[in-house]
Order: C-alpha cells, then sequence, then structure tokens
C-alpha cells in the first residue's frame, strides 16, 4: 500500500550506510559499461593475458558480469520452461528430456557450436564471442533451477488452487501471489548453487582451443589458465584470492539476504526460531536512498494500480466478467481442452510428433557427424567411457567414506554446525579446477600419476555435494529415536547402523546423483590440464572430449558427447531411478 | 429427487443430472457421483451431509465450477456455468491461507482481481474483518494464530468477496468441539442478520447435529457411487437448541436414516441364485479399532444404540456406524433398527486372548465373498502369489464403483490381523504362507 514519504526522510542527510549503497551503485553502473564497451569493441578472439593485480580485479568485473548476465539468462530460462513443464502435461513430456540431456551435456558439447555460430552472427565485435561464453556459463547453471521451479509448481497444493479459481485470480495474480512465493525458497538455494555450478568451468568458458584457433576472453578463468599453464604461483594465488572475494562478497550481499527473505514464504508455518537477520541487510537498514527508492516503486504501483482500476470501469460488468475470463486465458485453455477430448490428444499427439521429428533430424545430425568414425574410434569411445566410469565410482566411493562420518559429525552438533556451515559452503562454491595446480604440485610430490591424480581432481570438485547432502540428511535424524537408542543403551555401531545410515540415505542418494554427474562432467577439466607449459592427459571419456575439441575433430567430439549423455542418462534412470524408488518406499519417515 | 420450492423465487443455483467418474493413477474409472439433483435456493441454509466417499466435496466443487462434471447440467440463474462460479465464495476445511500474507492480506486476497482503489480495499477489508472479530489482529501472519483464528481469516476472505452463495467445505471439522461450536452460532447469525452480502449457505459435513443445527434443508448422501439419498426439511426455529427434544429428535431420525444406508436392518431382497454372486466389500476401517468398539459395547452390557456410543468414543456417529458394518460382516454384532447388540460370537471373541481372535477372525473373513475370491485367486497361482497389481485388477472388476486402492489396502489389513495371507510391500506381492496352506 502506498505510504507517503515520512517528512524526516526529506532532508537529504547521508547515512553511512549510504555510502555503501552509492558503491554499489557507481560498481553497477561502471561495471554495465566497461561490459558494454568489451562487447562493441572490435573483435579480438585471444587478448594477451596481463598477470598483474590490476588487471585482475579488472578481469574479475568482466567475469562477474558474464556470471550475472548468464544468471539472468538462466532464471528467465527456468520460469518460463519451469512453468510450462509444471502446468502442462504435454510441455512436460517434452521439457523433461530436454533438461536432463542438457545436464548431462559438458560446457564443451556446446562450445563448438555456440561459438561457432555466435562468431558468424556478429563477425565485427566480440559480442558473439561474449556471448558464446555468456551462454557456456549459462548452460552450468540453468539446469538444477528449472527443475526446482518445475518441481515447485507441481507441488503447489491443491487447495491453493481451488482458492484461485474461487477468486478468480488472473495469470499474472496467480503467479505473484501463489506460485512465484510458493517456489522461492527453493529456487534461492538452487540460484546459489546454480552460480557455484557456473564458477566451475569459468577457466574453459574463457579460455579455449578450437582447432587450429586460440580464443582468449579477459576475465579470472583466462587469467588463472594462463597462470596455471604458465606456473606462476603468485599469479595462482592472487586469482584464488579473488575468485574467494567474489563468492563470499555474493554469498555476503545477495545469497544470505535473499535466502534470508524467502525463509517467510515456506509453507510449513511453524513458529520459526528466532530468525537472525543477515549482516548486510542490517547495514543496510539506515539508507535513506533505498528507502527513496522503495516509495518511488510504491508509487509507481499505485498509479499503475488506478490506470487499471479506471479502464476497468470504463467497461459495464459483464464485459468485466468476460474479460476477466478473457485474462485467465490458462482457464480457458484447460477449460477447451476438457471439453474437446480430441483436441487433448491432438496437442499431446502433436507433441509427440514433433518430439519424434527432432529425433529423426537430431539422429540424423549426429550420424553425418558420428560418419567420419571407423571401428576403432568406437573402441577408444567405449574403452575411454570405462576408464572414466571408473574414476566415476571411485570418487563417490571416497566422497562417501569420509563425508558420511564428517557430516555426521558435523551435523548432530548444533554448534559444529554453526561453525563448519560457512567454511564447507564456500569451499563448495569454489570452482575446484582453480585448484587444480595446487593438487597437482602435492600429487606430483607423492609421484602419483595423471591416470591416478585425474580422479583425485574429479573428486575435489565434487566431494562437496555428498557432504551437503548428508549434512541435510542429518537433519531428518528423529530426536525421539536418538533417546530411544540411548535409553535402549544400543551401541555406538548399532546406532550408526540402524538409525543414523538409514536417515540419511535418502538424502545421501540425493548426494550421489548430484556428484555422479558432476564428476563426468569434471573429468573434461580433470583429465586434460595444461600445467606448467605441459599437457597432462589421462586417458578417458574427458580427455577425449577435451582433446577433440583442442583439435577440431567434431566427428570424434560427437562420438564421445553422445556416450557421456549416454552413459549419464541411462545410469539415472536404470540406477538412481531404482535407489530413488527404494528410498521412497523404505527409508522416507512419514511426516 | 427435486424438493418443492419454498417461495416463488427461483433457485440461485442448480445441478442437474450431474454425473462424475475419475480417473485413478493406475487408469481405472471409478464412478463418485451419479445422477446428482439439486437447487440451492434463495435464503436458505442446504446442508450436505454424508459419510466419506459419497462425494459430497466432489459435489460441492461441481458447484463452485472447480470441477467439470463429466456429464449434467450446472445452471447459475438459468444460465449454464462456464468456468468458476463468481455467485460462490468458498471456505476450506485445511483454511488454505497464503501463509506468506498477514491476516488483512489474505482477506484482500479475495478481492484482488477487481483492482478497486487502496482505500476501498481497505474499507472492505476492515469490515470483514470486523464482522468476523479478528480486529487487532490484521498484522498477524497465519503461523501465528489458532486454529480457530484461521477459520476466521477464511470466512473473512470469503465474506470481502460479496457473493451471494457461501459454500463452507467441511469448516469447523479441523477445529476442537468448543472453537466449532462458538464459530458455527457466528455464522448462523451473520447469516440471519443479513448484514453481508450471503443470501444462501451451502455446508458440507459428516456431522449429523451439526447439519441439523444449520441446516434448512438436508440432503442424506450415500457411497459408491456418490448420490443422493433422502432430502429433509428441517423449520426448528434459530436459534436451534441441541437439547431441545424436536432437535433431538430429528437428529435421531437422520441418524436412523444413516444407520439404515449404511447397516441396511432388511436387505434389499436378493434371489438367492444372485445372492450367491453378490461380493460386499470391506468397509473401510482398521480392526483395532473395530477390537475397540467392541470392547466398548461388552462394557456397555453388550446392547447400545450406536448414536450414544459415538458420544462415548468422541468419534462422529457416521465412524461409528461403519466400524459397527464391519462388526456386523464378521458376524459380531446384530443391528436391529439403530440398536447394536453384541452376539455370543462376539462375545467370545472380546472374551478371548489376541491367538484366539486372530483365529477367529480368520475363520469370520473366509466367510467373506470377497476374502474368498481373493484366496482362491491367490490359490490360482502356482506360487501362491500375486502381484499388487494384479490384486487390485480383480479388485476393480468385482467392485467397479469402488476405489480399488483403497479396498486393496483394507482387505490386506485385515488379512494380516487374520493371518490369512501377508503382503511384501518391497515386491509388491499377496502371497499365501506356505506353512499354512
Amino acid at each position: 500500500m502506498y505510504t507517503p514519504v515520512p517528512h524526516q526522510y526529506r532532508k537529504v542527510r547521508l547515512d553511512p550506510s549510504d555510502l555503501i549503497v552509492l558503491g554499489l551503485f557507481i560498481f553497477l553502473i561502471y561495471g554495465s559499461v566497461i561490459t558494454a564497451e568489451r562487447w562493441h569493441a572490435e573483435l579480438q578472439p585471444s587478448v594477451s593475458i596481463s598477470l598483474s593485480t590490476g588487471s585482475l580485479a579488472l578481469y574479475s568485473v568482466y567475469s562477474l558480469f558474464r556470471a550475472v548476465i548468464a544468471y539472468i539468462l538462466s532464471l528467465a530460462f527456468t520460469l518460463v520452461f519451469g512453468y510450462l513443464a509444471g502446468k502442462f502435461k504435454a510441455a512436460e513430456q517434452a521439457i523433461l528430456p530436454m533438461l536432463d540431456i542438457g545436464q548431462s551435456i559438458p560446457v564443451l558439447g556446446f562450445l563448438p557450436g555456440l561459438v561457432l555460430g555466435l562468431m558468424a552472427l556478429f563477425p565485427h565485435n566480440n559480442l558473439g564471442l561474449e556471448l558464446a561464453c555468456i551462454l557456456m556459463i549459462f548452460t552450468g547453471q540453468v539446469w538444477n533451477m528449472t527443475f526446482s521451479f518445475y518441481s515447485s509448481i507441481k507441488s503447489v497444493p491443491k487447495h491453493f488452487h481451488e482458492l484461485s479459481d474461487n477468486i478468480q485470480l488472473s495469470f499474472m495474480q496467480r503467479l505473484l501471489y501463489v506460485e512465484l512465493p510458493y517456489s522461492s525458497s527453493g529456487l534461492a538455494w538452487n540460484s546459489l548453487m546454480s552460480m557455484a555450478g557456473g564458477w566451475f568451468f569459468l577457466t574453459v568458458c574463457e579460455a579455449f582451443t578450437l582447432g587450429d584457433k586460440e580464443f582468449r576472453l579477459p576475465g579470472l578463468g583466462s587469467y588463472m589458465a594462463i597462470a596455471i599453464e604458465k606456473g606462476e604461483t603468485g599469479a595462482m594465488i592472487q586469482g584464488v584470492i579473488a575468485m574467494i572475494i567474489l563468492i563470499v562478497g555474493m554469498d555476503f550481499m545477495i545469497w544470505r539476504p535473499i535466502i534470508a527473505w524467502t525463509r517467510r514464504f515456506r509453507l510449513d508455518e511453524q513458529q520459526d526460531d528466532p530468525q537472525e537477520i543477515p549482516f548486510f541487510q542490517l547495514l543496510l537498514k539506515d539508507s535513506k536512498i533505498l528507502r527513496l527508492i522503495q516509495s518511488l516503486t510504491q508509487a509507481l504501483w499505485h498509479a499503475d494500480a488506478v490506470k487499471k482500476r479506471k479502464s476497468l470501469e470504463e467497461q459495464d460488468s459483464s464485459k468485466i466478467s468476460l474479460r476477466r475470463l478473457q485474462r485467465n486465458w490458462h482457464l480457458q485453455v484447460s477449460h477447451f481442452l476438457k471439453h474437446h477430448k480430441y483436441a487433448q490428444s491432438f496437442i499431446s499427439k502433436l507433441t509427440y510428433a514433433v518430439l519424434g521429428f527432432m529425433g529423426v533430424w537430431i539422429s540424423a545430425k549426429v550420424y553425418n557427424f558420428l560418419h567420419p568414425l571407423n571401428i576403432s574410434d568406437y573402441l577408444l569411445i567405449a574403452k575411454s567411457s570405462l576408464i572414466t566410469f571408473i574414476r566415476v565410482i571411485f570418487t563417490l566411493v571416497i566422497s562417501t567414506l569420509w563425508t558420511v562420518p564428517f557430516g555426521l559429525w558435523v551435523g548432530l552438533s548444533q554448534k559444529r554446525t554453526q561453525i563448519f556451515q560457512p567454511f564447507i559452503q564456500v569451499a563448495a562454491s569454489f570452482p575446484a579446477p582453480m585448484l587444480y595446480p595446487i593438487a597437482l604440485a602435492i600429487l606430483g610430490f607423492f609421484s602419483i600419476g595423471i591416470g591416478m591424480g585425474s580422479a583425485i581432481l574429479m573428486l575435489l570438485g565434487v566431494q562437496w555435494y555428498v557432504l551437503f547432502n548428508v549434512l541435510a540428511g542429518t537433519t531428518m535424524i528423529s530426536r525421539e529415536l536418538q533417546d530411544t537408542f540411548r535409553i535402549a543403551g544400543l551401541s555406538k555401531r548399532d546406532t550408526w547402523l540402524n538409525l543414523y545410515l538409514p536417515s540419511i540415505f535418502p538424502s545421501l542418494v540425493t548426494g550421489w546423483v548430484t556428484a555422479a554427474g558432476g564428476a563426468w562432467n569434471a573429468s573434461i577439466v580433470a583429465e586434460y590440464i595444461l600445467y606448467r607449459g605441459n599437457l597432462l592427459k589421462a586417458s578417458g571419456l574427458g580427455a577425449l572430449i577435451s582433446d577433440a575439441t583442442a583439435h577440431g575433430n567434431y566427428a570424434l567430439l560427437a562420438g564421445s558427447l553422445l556416450a557421456m549423455v549416454i552413459v549419464v542418462v541411462g545410469f539415472n534412470r536404470m540406477v538412481w531411478h531404482k535407489l530413488y524408488q527404494l528410498v521412497e518406499r523404505r527409508f522416507k519417515f512419514e511426516r | 429427487m427435486n424438493t418443492p420450492q419454498p417461495s416463488s423465487t427461483p433457485p440461485l443455483m442448480e445441478l442437474r443430472n450431474i454425473y462424475q467418474t475419475f480417473k485413478l493413477d493406475s487408469g481405472r474409472k471409478i464412478k463418485v457421483l451419479q445422477d446428482i439433483n439439486l437447487s440451492v435456493n434463495d435464503a436458505e441454509v442446504l446442508v450436505l451431509l454424508g459419510p466419506s466417499g459419497s462425494g459430497k466435496s466432489t459435489c460441492l466443487r461441481v458447484l463452485a465450477g472447480l470441477l467439470e462434471p463429466s456429464q449434467g447440467k450446472v445452471l447459475l440463474n438459468d444460465q449454464k456455468l462456464v468456468g468458476a462460479n463468481q455467485n460462490i465464495a468458498l471456505v476450506f476445511q485445511s483454511f488454505a491461507l497464503l501463509p506468506w500474507l498477514n491476516v488483512a492480506d489474505n482477506v484482500a486476497m479475495g478481492i484482488k482481481p477487481q483492482a478497486l482503489p487502496p482505500d476501498e480495499v481497505s474499507k472492505r477489508v476492515k469490515r470483514a474483518i470486523d464482522l468476523v472479530g479478528l480486529e487487532g489482529f490484521e498484522e498477524a501472519y497465519p503461523k501465528e494464530l489458532s486454529g480457530g483464528m484461521k477459520q476466521r481469516v477464511g470466512f473473512a476472505r470469503a465474506l470481502v468477496m460479496e457473493r451471494p452463495i457461501l459454500c463452507l467445505d467441511e469448516p469447523f471439522s479441523a477445529l476442537d468441539v468448543l472453537t466449532a461450536e462458538t464459530l458455527r452460532k457466528e455464522v448462523l447469525n451473520l447469516w440471519l442478520s443479513k448484514q453481508t452480502s450471503i443470501r444462501s449457505i451451502v455446508l458440507i459435513t459428516h456431522n449429523i447435529s451439526e447439519a441439523v443445527s444449520m441446516g434448512g434443508r438436508i440432503l442424506v448422501m450415500g457411497s459408491n457411487p456418490g448420490q443422493i439419498r433422502y432430502s429433509i426439511k428441517n423449520d426448528l426455529p434459530y436459534p436451534r437448541d441441541e437439547k431441545n427434544a424436536a432437535f433431538k429428535s430429528l437428529v435421531e431420525s437422520i441418524h436412523d436414516l444413516l444407520t439404515e444406508a449404511i447397516i441396511p436392518d432388511t436387505p434389499d431382497w436378493i434371489p438367492p441364485a444372485l445372492a450367491a454372486n453378490t461380493i460386499e466389500s470391506l468397509p473401510h476401517v482398521s480392526l483395532t479399532e473395530v477390537v475397540g468398539f467392541l470392547d466398548l459395547l461388552l462394557q456397555e452390557g453388550g446392547r447400545a444404540d450406536a448414536f450414544g456410543l459415538a458420544q462415548k468414543l468422541m468419534k462422529d456417529s457416521l465412524n461409528v456406524l461403519i466400524m459397527a458394518k464391519a462388526a456386523e460382516l464378521l458376524d459380531f454384532v446384530d443391528t436391529p433398527k439403530n440398536q447394536v447388540v453384541l452376539t455370543d460370537l462376539g462375545k467370545t471373541f472380546i472374551k478371548s486372548d489376541i491367538n484366539l481372535r486372530k483365529k477367529m477372525i480368520h475363520e469370520r473373513m473366509m466367510q467373506l465373498k470377497l476374502i474368498q475370491l481373493f484366496y482362491q485367486n491367490l490359490l490360482n497361482h502356482e506360487d501362491l502369489a500375486i502381484s499388487k497389481e494384479d490384486a487390485i485388477q480383480s479388485i476393480h472388476e468385482w467392485l467397479p464403483n469402488e476405489n480399488p486402492e483403497e479396498v486393496f489396502d483394507t482387505v490386506v489389513q485385515w488379512a494380516r490381523f487374520g493371518e490369512l495371507f501377508g503382503y511384501n510391500d518391497d515386491t509388491q506381492q499377496v502371497y499365501i504362507d506356505r506353512g499354512e496352506a
């Protein structure tokens, strides 16, 4: 509701918090300007990267803006496709497999198409190359957000739909007052995860070789790539620090306030435990600039409502109800479909036909791509897949072995959770490839080869998914059961086997699924590294993909990508899906 | 069933020959409503009373335009209803409050689509909040309110919409007895005082005395498939006193009607040849509850009326009737009129220990046609096991009007008690233990 600006705020006397707000504004404008300048500048496929601290700061701003633009695209994609999939059965049938496959294609799978296509579209300036880079980051962010939004939309309780129908909320009102608030909490958490996912391949997205051409965009990722390639330890450390500042800064200024804010939209109506207000929000509490903006937007909102009402008043009431029905186009659509069964079956048939057609078309394309491959290539792909598969399993086993005891140790104590949570969060968001040089140095010290070493590098990135989920799982361990076990005097071993492990098992399975997908993807950077001027290459599917990209061998790239999609999606369907069903039946606590 | 119009004014709404079938997840269809005819007249409280599964909530959703009937007409002021009904304001059993909005904003949601000027909105919201007695709670969030207060918000949101028909979907059944009683009276007073836009109320309930205390016309519904069995006029003057003799006798006679519907005294005469083929379903109750019910009956001297038992058990009388039906199926009770009488078998049963009880249940269950068919089905398989899916399919064929999944659950639960056969949830198989077969 509109409230006039209270008198005391009309005197402009800036508070210290206003300086922070002003600083943020200036930063925002500065970043936008240099980003726009870069887009407009004449095409320069490979900039030379300076390893100085000053350049690093500039590069970080470039990378931050790329990631944020990619995130905005991801959010838009999520809102459109997640919503459609959640609302319409035909859309669901088309979108879910698309997400499944998209998720399993590593970033290099999108790289050649995006880069060549967009550069052909914008041959004279950097826009095409920049867009390609942003879209590659996008492919690392978008999938889990869309999945989360889709499942939230699907799980909006039935009585909220009935209420909205009864009140006759318009499509927008439904979205704004019911569906978005309901999904916001899950979306905020997944945004945080997605941002981390986007950073993961930054080194690949900003610096890559395609055939005989080298591409390098000014950014933190290419800075790290060059520092690693040259073996400049000082620069590497600077880069790691810059990355940590970006991650912690965004966590502090964006994600924490947003997640705290979405807490109010959670459906469980329990009296919340005393909520801590994020520090950054406290810091800005007194800002007069923010209040001014708030009042202005409210005034605009109010003016809009007045306009809308006038237009409603001008029509007579019978037209209003008709108009309202027209506004509720989705009601009309479902009403129409209910009454016209043939239309419904026509739409689903059409969807299948389009899907089938696309399937055939893509198969033909893929077949064309694969045509030059001979039997020995296929054998190589199969062998590499098997080797990487063994590495993936290895990472899962090792992750589970250490994260389950550690996660339980932390999660079972409120105090330890508070101490460790922030560190784990930063560690999990940190793009592991930037730590590879340190890990490689240690591996070198123990004279571990790249074959084994790449599995350890993969582990570096994906173990956090398992740990996160184990931590989430510990909250599911019932207090009453813990007390019962203690009173019954059951041994530590019995408590672990019969209470702790079964309780966290559902979360653990989720952790495994995420980690396995992540490990397959990570193999393309872990099995193929430029380090101190040397190329470290393990045999495996990831190395095969990276190698094929670097040499512009698109037939081999298509073949190995296809193998990865088949293995990941197949494994999801056959193993993880079964495990999920088992979990649903046996291990879920009824709440 | 067409009831005579109380006045010359035309009905506000009508349902004509409504049929509704639902598709279960498995793709099977069940019929939930059969040939429903009803009218919502001007200035009345219409009650739809029935046990669960009688389709009363489905009826309400058809009235509100939330559900398209599979067959039949919904008429609003003699015109066919299209889309959601704009003359109905709904109040939900689960309150359906948005937890992220405070009381005032939740109420204001009711008039959101009308884009009224802010001062008009706050005026109407304030009035609605005053009417339900929520002054002072405008800023509170739903999680800070008790169940009764939450439902007041639900009522305020319905009132603010200023629609002529108020539809109440078991609005008091999630509340404790005293709160429900208070709220019922207040809603009636609001309606009687004519301070609001509400011309008529449609109430869904399974509580007989609630129906009698509020309803001007009570439609008694029966299950499988849902249908209107009786229409009862209730001219008792408001406010109605539950201790009043006329009130009591109306409650009792409705109770008798329901008893007759659920546990018929004289079953409709069926030719002997057909009787052997009539399959009776199992009532959806747990046997442990039935044992408790029989225990209480024994304490009452082996004979009591179902209505009194309901009060002793602090249960809904419809629930108790269904328990009586289950006990009667097992021959543990007789139900002459609205009385429930323990049989000799029942007495022996209740005095036995758990193992003997199990044995008796086993024997009695084997007399039931449904169980016999089920058992025969198992014996026909060499490994003495069938999948859940197949079992449900057979049940659907035997009892086309019942929800086969629900019947399956009950059969399994009873069979486990009587140790007839087992069910393994991991393999999803029903099986006979070889040792027993």
